[in-house]
C-alpha cells in the first residue's frame, strides 16, 4: 500500500504492506538506518524518533499511524552542516561506547530539552528511562544532556 | 596478505613493519591491526600511539582494523589485550619506521641524523631544506622484521591529552556509523533461520507449504539440520519462519567428561587449615548471564562461486573467515571479512552466530543476504556466561594472619565450542583469577570444568568476575571473624606494592576510615589484579527493609601503566562498573530443561538510568613508564564483591549467590 510520510522535512512516498512498522519503513525503504532496531517491543529505546516533537518508539508504530505527522530521525538533527547542541554535547562528554543506543538517546534528549530547557539530573534520568545502554555510559549521557542545556 | 598461520595459545608470530605501517606518497599514514573496535576505543588509542612515535598530528594517521585482506593475522579481540599487545607492536613499528625515515632523510639532505627536526610529516635539515615522509617512504619499501623494543628509540613522553576525541564519535552522533544491520547491497535478500530447539537436536520433518505461500518468500533452504528462509523483506522472512512446521529429535546425548586442573597446590594446606585458630568455609554461586547486546546479532554475506564477502561484527575476524571458508569449501584467502561497527558484545562476539546463518543462506540463494536476529533469538541462540560455584575454606592464625586458603571452583567452558582444551587453557580461562593475589599462607586452588546443557562462552573477564566475587567476599568474611577492618586485612596480606597502592588509593578516595556502617547504609571493598592491571573498588549501598539495593557512589583506583587515552580508559572503567553492577543486582538467564527460556528485556532486566550508581569516581595511579595494560575488563571484576561486602556492612546480611535480589537479601537479613 502507498503511504506519504513527512520525514526530516521531506515528503517521502513508500509502498509497503499495511501494518509495517515505522522502523522498517525508515530503515529498509528510506535507507535511514540511524534509527536502530533493538527489540521490536518498545522496551529498549534504540528505535526512538521524534513524532511532532515527541520521542516515540518507532518499532511498535505501524506506518499507517505515522501518516500526517512530522517525523524526525537522527539524520535530521544536524542543520546546514551544524550539529545539534545535543550531538555536540555527546561528543564533548564522549557519552557513548559502542553507539548502539546513541540514536535513541539523542532523540529523547532533544525532545526533553525542547520541553524543559534546563532539566535537573533526576528529570534527565526520568526522561531517558526508556533507553537501555549495555556499555554503561548512563552517567556520561546525563552529563551530556546537562551540557547541552547550557 | 594476512601473514602467518594461526598459532596456538600464547605463541606470537614474528612481526613485520610492512604489515603494520604504510606511508603513502601524499604522507597519509595507515596503521594496521587484526583487532577490532567495539566501543572500547582502541582505534583512537592506536592512532595516538602511532602519531606520537611519528611526531604527527593524530589526524594524519588512519587505523585499519580487522579487515582480513590487509591486516596481519590475529587470534581475536579479547582479554583486554589490544593496547598491551598490539598497541605495543604498533608503537615499535612506528618508532622503527621513524628511525628508517630519519636515516633516509639524513642521506638525502646530507645532514646528521641528530641535526634533523621532525615536524608535521617532514624532516628539516639545519640549512632549511626538507624531506617529507611520503617522498622518503617512496624511495624504497619500508619493510623488515620488527626489532626488539630494546633496539628502537621510543619518542619521549608524552602526557597524552586527557580529552575525549574518539575517532568514531562523530559518525555515531550523526547516525552515519554502519553496523551489519545497515549494510545494503544490490539484490540483497533478508534471511532468517529456524534454530533447533536444543543444541544437538536433528530435524525429523519439515512442512513448508504455508511458508512458501507467503508473499515475498524467495526460497526455503534445507540442508541437513539447517533450515532457513530468504525473502524480499525482513518481516516476510520472519513470518515464513513462524509458518514452518518442523519436528525435531531429542538432542544427541554426548556429554563431554569434566576437565580438572590444579591452579595452585602448596604443600601443607590441610595441616595449616587444621592448626588455624579460626576456620571458615563458604560456597559462592553465580548464574548464567547473557551478553545482552543492545542490537541483536546481524550479518551480511555475499557468497559467490569463487569467493565471499562478509560484513559482520565479530571479535575474531580470522576465526570467522576460516569457519566460513570451511563451510563454503573455499580457500580462506577468498573469504573477505569486513568488520562493521559493533553493538557491544563483551566477549560474546567470538563465534559465527548470525554470520554463519548469512553465509549458508547466501550460498543457497546465490544472492547477498542480511540476517538479523530477533531479540528473543539473541537471548536464546547466544552462548551464555558459565555458571560458577566456588567452595572456599580458610583459616586464621591467632596473630590474625591467614594461614591457609583452599578453593574448589566448578564451572563450564569459557571458550565457545571448545569441549576439550588443554588444562592450562582451562586454567587461563575458566580458572582466571581463581588464585587470589595475596599471600594467604598455604594455598590450594582446584578447578573442574563441566559442560552445561546450554552453550557457554566468554564474557567480559571470563571467570575472573565470578571468581573474584567469591574470593573477595570470603576475605571480608575472614576479616569479620577477627573483627578486623577489610582494608587493613587486605593491605597486610598484599605483598605486591602496586596492589597495595590501588588499595590505599581507593581507601583515600572513598574516605574509608570515616565510612558510615549499618542502618541500611554501607561501604564495601574489593580488589583484583587482572592481566597486569591493578584495580580496587569501593561501593556505597543503601539497602531498604525489603532488601532492595540502591548504589550510591562507586570509587575505583586503577593502575594500568601508561595511559594512551585517559578519558577513554576512564569511560571503560565506568562502563565496566555499571555493567557489572547490573550482573550483580539483576541478571540471570532462565534455563529450563536444557533450553534458554529468557525471551526479552521484561524477563531479563538490566541496569537502567535509575539503577546506575549516583556517581563514579576513578583515580588512575599508574606510572607513565610502566607498560600499558588492559582497561576493558578490569573495572568489571571487583564490583560484585564490593557490593556484596557493602550489603553485609549495611545490614549484616552475607549473600553468597548472585544476583543480589531483594528476596535473597531479606532472607539473609532475617537470618542475621
Amino acid at each position: 500500500m502507498r503511504y506519504e510520510l513527512q520525514v526530516n522535512a521531506q515528503t517521502q512516498v513508500v509502498d509497503v504492506p499495511p501494518g509495517t512498522s515505522l522502523t522498517s519503513v525508515l530503515r529498509d525503504d528510506l535507507g535511514l538506518t540511524a534509527t536502530r532496531l533493538g527489540c521490536g517491543h518498545g522496551s529498549c529505546g534504540a528505535c526512538y524518533v521524534l513524532l511532532d516533537g515527541a520521542a516515540v518508539a518507532s518499532c511498535t508504530m505501524p506506518v499507517d499511524e505515522a501518516v500526517g505527522h512530522r517525523i524526525v530521525t537522527v539524520e535530521g538533527l544536524a542543520q546546514d552542516g551544524h550539529l545539534h547542541p545535543v550531538q555536540e554535547a555527546f561528543l564533548k562528554e564522549d557519552a557513548m561506547q559502542c553507539g548502539a543506543c546513541t540514536s535513541g538517546m539523542l532523540i529523547s534528549a532533544v525532545a526533553l530539552l525542547d520541553d524543559n530547557p534546563h532539566p535537573e539530573p533526576e528529570e534527565i534520568r526520568d526522561a531517558l528511562s526508556g533507553h537501555l545502554c549495555r556499555c554503561g555510559v548512563y552517567g556520561r549521557i546525563v552529563k551530556a544532556v546537562e551540557e547541552a542545556a547550557k | 596478505m594476512s601473514r602467518g598461520a594461526p598459532r596456538g595459545w600464547g605463541e606470537r608470530p614474528p612481526e613485520h613493519l610492512e604489515d603494520r605501517i604504510v606511508i603513502r606518497l601524499d604522507g597519509e599514514v595507515i596503521a594496521r591491526s587484526g583487532k577490532v573496535e567495539y566501543g572500547q576505543g582502541i582505534r583512537t588509542g592506536f592512532r595516538r600511539i602511532v602519531a606520537h612515535e611519528l611526531r604527527l598530528p593524530e589526524e594524519a594517521v588512519r587505523v585499519e582494523l580487522g579487515e582480513t585482506d590487509v591486516v596481519p593475522w590475529d587470534m581475536g579481540t579479547f582479554g583486554s589485550q589490544s593496547t598491551a599487545t598490539d598497541g605495543h607492536t604498533l608503537r615499535i613499528a612506528a618508532a622503527y619506521a621513524f628511525q628508517l625515515l630519519r636515516e633516509r632523510a639524513a642521506r638525502r639532505l646530507g645532514a646528521a641524523v641528530s641535526d634533523l627536526v621532525a615536524d608535521q610529516g617532514s624532516f628539516r635539515a639545519p640549512d632549511g631544506r626538507t624531506a617529507s615522509y611520503g617522498e622518503l617512504a617512496a624511495e624504497a619499501p619500508l619493510e623488515g622484521t620488527l626489532p626488539a623494543s630494546s633496539d628502537v628509540t621510543l619518542a619521549p613522553g608524552p602526557d597524552f591529552a586527557p580529552d575525549a576525541d574518539r575517532v568514531e564519535a562523530r559518525a555515531l552522533v550523526l547516525g552515519e556509523a554502519r553496523y551489519p544491520h545497515d549494510v545494503r547491497l544490490p539484490d540483497m535478500l533478508r534471511g532468517h533461520v529456524l534454530p533447533p530447539p536444543r543444541t544437538g537436536a536433528h530435524l525429523l520433518s519439515l512442512d513448508d507449504a504455508a511458508a512458501k505461500a507467503i508473499p515475498g518468500v524467495v526460497a526455503i533452504v534445507r540442508q541437513g539440520d539447517f533450515v532457513g528462509v530468504v525473502a524480499e523483506r525482513r518481516e516476510q522472512a520472519l513470518q515464513a519462519i513462524q509458518s514452518l512446521e518442523a519436528t525435531w529429535s531429542a538432542p544427541d546425548g554426548n556429554p563431554e567428561p569434566p576437565l580438572e586442573a590444579h591452579l595452585r597446590s602448596d604443600p601443607g594446606v590441610e595441616a595449616a587449615l587444621a592448626q588455624g585458630e579460626l576456620r571458615h568455609a563458604a560456597t559462592y554461586r553465580t548464574p548464567h548471564i547473557a551478553h545482552a547486546s543492545i542490537l541483536p546479532s546481524a550479518a551480511v554475506a555475499d557468497v559467490r562461486r569463487d569467493g565471499a564477502d562478509l560484513y559482520v561484527a565479530t571479535q575474531r575476524p580470522f576465526g570467522l573467515r576460516d569457519e566460513a571458508a570451511a563451510i563454503l569449501a573455499l580457500d580462506p584467502k577468498d573469504v573477505h571479512v569486513h568488520p562493521q561497527h559493533m553493538s557491544g558484545m563483551y566477549g560474546g562476539g567470538g563465534w559465527g552466530s548470525a554470520a554463519i546463518d548469512a553465509v549458508r543462506l547466501s550460498q543457497a540463494a546465490g544472492r547477498p543476504v542480511l540476517v538479523e536476529w530477533t531479540r528473543a533469538e539473541e537471548f536464546q541462540r547466544s552462548a551464555q556466561r558459565p555458571w560458577l560455584e566456588a567452595r572456599i575454606e580458610g583459616a586464621i592464625r591467632s596473630d590474625g594472619n591467614i594461614a591457609a586458603y583452599r578453593s574448589e571452583v566448578r564451572t563450564n567452558p569459557h571458550i565457545y565450542g571448545s569441549g576439550r582444551v588443554p588444562p592450562e587453557v582451562a586454567g587461563m580461562t575458566s580458572g582466571r583469577n581463581a588464585v587470589p593475589p595475596y599471600a594467604l599462607g598455604a594455598m590450594d586452588v582446584a578447578l573442574t570444568v563441566e559442560q552445561a546443557p546450554i552453550q557457554t562462552s566468554a564474557f567480559r573477564s571470563l571467570a575472573a568476575a565470578p571468581n573474584v566475587f567469591a574470593s573477595e567476599s570470603f576475605l571480608d568474611e575472614l576479616a569479620a571473624l577477627k573483627g578486623e577492618d577489610p582494608l587493613a586485612l587486605r593491605l597486610r596480606h598484599a605483598a605486591d606494592p602496586r596492589l597495595r597502592r590501588v588499595l590505599e588509593a581507593v581507601g583515600d578516595l572513598a574516605h574509608w576510615a570515616e565510612r558510615p556502617k549499618g542502618d541500611g547504609h554501607g561501604f564495601g571493598l574489593a580488589a583484583t589484579i587482572y592481566h597486569g592491571t591493578y584495580c580496587a573498588e569501593v561501593a556505597e549501598v543503601f539497602v531498604s527493609q525489603s532488601g532492595k539495593v540502591r548504589l550510591g557512589r562507586v570509587f575505583a583506583a586503577v593502575d594500568a601503566g601508561r595511559l594512551v587515552h585517559p578519558d577513554g580508559a576512564r569511560s571503560q572503567i565506568e562502563g565496566g562498573i555499571v555493567q557489572a553492577m547490573s550482573w550483580t543486582l539483576f541478571e540471570e538467564t532462565k534455563v529450563s530443561d536444557g533450553r534458554i527460556t529468557t525471551r526479552g528485556w521484561r524477563d531479563y532486566p538490566i541496569a537502567t538510568f535509575q539503577d546506575a550508581p549516583e556517581a563514579i569516581e576513578v583515580r588512575f595511579v599508574g606510572d607513565e613508564d610502566t607498560p600499558s595494560t588492559g582497561i576493558g575488563e578490569p573495572g568489571s571484576v571487583p564490583i560484585a564483591a564490593a557490593i556484596a561486602n557493602a550489603v553485609c556492612a549495611a545490614t549484616g546480611a552475607r549473600v553468597r549467590e548472585l544476583p543480589l535480589r531483594p528476596a535473597r537479601i531479606q532472607k539473609a537479613m532475617a537470618k542475621g
